[in-house]
């Protein structure tokens, strides 16, 4: 039981880096939401808010290590080029989808989309990440800030989880390996 | 410490707890640079969008933006959309650091370039101006 070097770097890029920013969406979103007046205490306050700021920014950082490992690392794998005359197109993942038309959308689709959308997430999660890090305490009486946080990181969520879904059904048609 | 607000509706008496920055013990910021990196990640969003319309739209472009063969265009529209970003972050955060703007303008100018940034990535989109 081994992973080769590109089997590593593609559980790196989706895997670690990508599912740790999707599975602690939910964490940043319920820090977000609850910096309401009504459910915080002035004792409690300096712990949330600290916590909030290393997970936003833990969260932005991870996501622009996803999306740069992703483009600059694991995508030249999978867009090379077969030499010709080459029939065995396992370590060739895009060739190897459009070679069948019951596959081809999984890369004219899914991988197309995919491969421009994941660069949304981390930009939008910087911005949140730069608010919450900036403004802080303000966010429990700027209801404005905090919403556009709150929509801002939701949006941030919606691209990573677009590109996750889509990286995880080609990598099950065409793992790169 | 918090003041209790107790309200009448219809009869019924609620508590509402309600904050004020004095009590937090928050010196309030202009809302201007929270706008500034909104805005530029607007602009960021918008500018990947574009990038990958055009690429797909004209071969010229595509080949311009091919700024690493390994990777393809894809390089150049992420590269060139993230110096966008930042050079647009750069400029707005002199301009409205110390000052308060009317936030509901800002989020509707930076809901559009989103919005537009999702639409222009979107394959059945930009296929429409495959050449």
């Amino acid at each position: 039981m081994e992973l080769t070097n590109r089997e590593t770097w593609a559980a790196l890029h989706g895997m670690i880096l990508g599912g740790a920013f999707l599975l602690a969406f939910a964490g940043g979103l319920a820090g977000l939401w609850s910096l309401r007046p009504e459910w915080v205490t002035v004792q409690g306050l300096q712990e949330r808010m600290n916590r909030l700021r290393i997970g936003v920014f833990s969260m932005a950082a991870i996501a622009w290590l996803t999306v740069i490992t992703g483009t600059w690392i694991v995508y030249p794998w999978y867009r090379a080029k077969p030499p010709e005359g080459t029939d065995d197109l396992a370590n060739y993942p895009r060739a190897f989808l459009l070679s069948d038309p019951d596959t081809s959308e999984w890369h004219k689709f899914g991988m197309e989309w995919k491969e421009h959308v994941a660069w949304i997430s981390p930009i939008l999660a910087t911005a949140v990440a730069f608010i919450v890090i900036y403004y802080g305490k303000q966010l429990i009486v700027d209801k404005n800030l905090r919403y556009a946080s709150i929509v801002l990181w939701v949006l941030a969520f919606s691209a990573a989880a677009v590109a996750g879904l889509l990286g995880a059904f080609i990598t099950k048609s065409a793992p790169i390996q | 410490m918090a003041n209790i607000r107790v309200m009448r509706e219809g009869g019924e008496t609620t508590d509402e707890i309600v904050w004020t920055a004095q009590e937090l013990d928050i010196h309030e910021r202009p809302n201007g640079p929270a706008v500034a990196a909104i805005l530029a990640a607007g602009v960021g969003v918008f500018v990947l969008g574009l990038l990958t319309t055009l690429s797909e739209a004209n071969t010229d472009i595509a080949d311009f933006l091919n700024i690493k063969d390994r990777v393809g265009p894809l390089s150049g529209k992420t590269v060139f959309s993230v110096i966008v970003y930042l050079a647009a972050w750069i400029v707005l955060v002199p301009v409205l650091w110390k000052r308060t703007v009317p936030f509901a303008n800002a989020m509707l100018i930076a809901s559009a370039l989103i919005a537009l940034g999702f639409v222009g990535t979107f394959p059945k989109f930009f296929e429409l101006f495959a050449e």
